[in-house]
């Protein structure tokens, strides 16, 4: 390259252009419908997206809908619904719940955000909002077992009513667990498998210690 | 033209900073106030996202994950811009949301952290985030579609200095030669 170092284009010579570059799955035509779509539209189709990785986390089969198109409602219906369940127990009757609700917040959306600057540092390959919708997407397992403690708690606080809450805690967080491993492990390298489980494992833990440990006032 | 959409716009983002305002006046329950500012502040990103900017300025902004899992974020503009004066304040009341409503939320971000109500600085920064998330897609959209025309003023602006240059070139051209081998 040594012989281009003298070489210079002559700064009367416009250089200018548009350098469009095809984006895979949007035609022009797609475009021009997707950009006037009525809102009704637009929001129907939001709202079956999500639908759809309900259903996936659920049953949680090899498929990429729930990388590919990630949204972050899931997760924040999820939040605020386990945060809500999770609030009101074993504190002060003056203070209304404030902290411990906001504490909920941060230990879900902190920790998937620590997660997943994890995997990336690991060398995943799944992006930063990917991860944090599928860990989101995932808290559903542990929210069904809230509100089925919820309801058990309600029948009574024995000995009983705390190995159902056991087992069914347990069982939710294995799922959780399985479920998230089963998207997000596939994104890192062989060797690096067991480093990334692990602190997904330590986050479904910690919610599920939160749920198991809630005793209502 | 869209007056749903202009309302609808300012709807979220204004309720929203009222309820944190005066949330105190609606209820007692620090719990309610959160969930009714953080949904708002939801409906407001997604609205402001997904429709109002497509309605009132044409532009519109996503992220795409293509086959090997790379993600990209695209940013596009409508090609022909409408001229209308209906567009015109349209454009305006939009930007002038976008723009306002996060600086004042930064603005509660440091009463909330010198007051130290440190219950409510999650909220505050989820509203700071979605609000400039928001801003700053717009405006890399805007910043797209003007790319071209300044590109088009300097090429203009370039050609222009060529008599003057040429005049220059011969006093310096011992000067130019040493520079520019190839000439």
């Amino acid at each position: 390259f040594a012989g281009l170092a003298d070489v210079s284009i002559a700064e009367d010579i416009p250089v200018e252009g548009e350098i469009t570059v095809p984006v895979g799955s949007h035609s022009p035509d797609e475009d021009y419908s997707t950009l006037d779509e009525p809102v009704r539209d637009t929001i129907m189709r939001d709202l079956k997206a999500v639908g759809k990785k309900f259903v996936h986390v659920m049953y949680p089969k090899k498929s990429s809908a729930l990388l590919r198109d990630w949204d972050l409602w899931g997760p924040l219906v999820l939040c605020v619904s386990l945060a809500l369940m999770l609030q009101g127990g074993s504190a002060d009757s003056k203070e209304d719940g404030g902290p411990q609700f906001a504490e909920v917040f941060v230990i879900i959306w902190f920790g998937a955000v620590v997660i997943t600057l994890n995997s990336k540092l690991l060398g995943g390959t799944i992006s930063f909002f990917q991860s944090l919708c599928v860990l989101g997407y995932c808290v559903l397992p542990l929210t069904v077992a809230m509100l089925v403690c919820r309801l058990v708690l309600l029948a009574g606080s024995g000995t009983v009513s705390f190995i159902i809450r056991l087992i069914v805690v347990v069982a939710m967080f294995g799922w959780s667990t399985l479920a998230s491993t089963a998207f997000l492990a596939d994104s890192q390298p062989p060797n690096r498998k067991a480093l990334v489980v692990y602190p997904i494992f330590l986050f479904y833990f910690v919610i599920s210690w939160m749920i198991l440990t809630f005793t209502p006032q | 033209r869209h007056p749903l959409a202009t309302f609808f716009h300012l709807f979220f983002r204004v309720s929203a900073i009222i309820t944190y305002l005066f949330c105190d006046w609606f209820s007692n329950s620090f719990v309610a106030c959160f969930v009714t500012i953080l949904l708002l502040l939801s409906f407001d990103f997604w609205s402001v996202k997904n429709v109002t900017g497509r309605l009132l300025v044409g532009l519109r902004w996503w992220n795409q994950i293509d086959e090997d899992g790379k993600s990209h974020w695209v940013f596009e503009a409508r090609r022909v811009p409408t001229r209308a004066a209906s567009t015109e304040a349209e454009a305006r009341i939009f930007w002038l949301g976008l723009i306002i409503c996060p600086v004042i939320w930064t603005v509660f971000f440091f009463s909330t952290l010198f007051s130290l109500k440190l219950k409510w600085l999650a909220l505050v920064i989820a509203g700071i985030s979605l609000q400039t998330a928001n801003l700053y897609g717009y405006i890399h959209c805007k910043l797209g579609g003007h790319k071209s025309t300044s590109r088009a003023t300097s090429s203009f602006f370039v050609t222009a200095d060529v008599p003057k240059r040429q005049e220059r070139r011969t006093p310096d051209h011992t000067e130019e030669h040493g520079k520019t081998g190839t000439r």
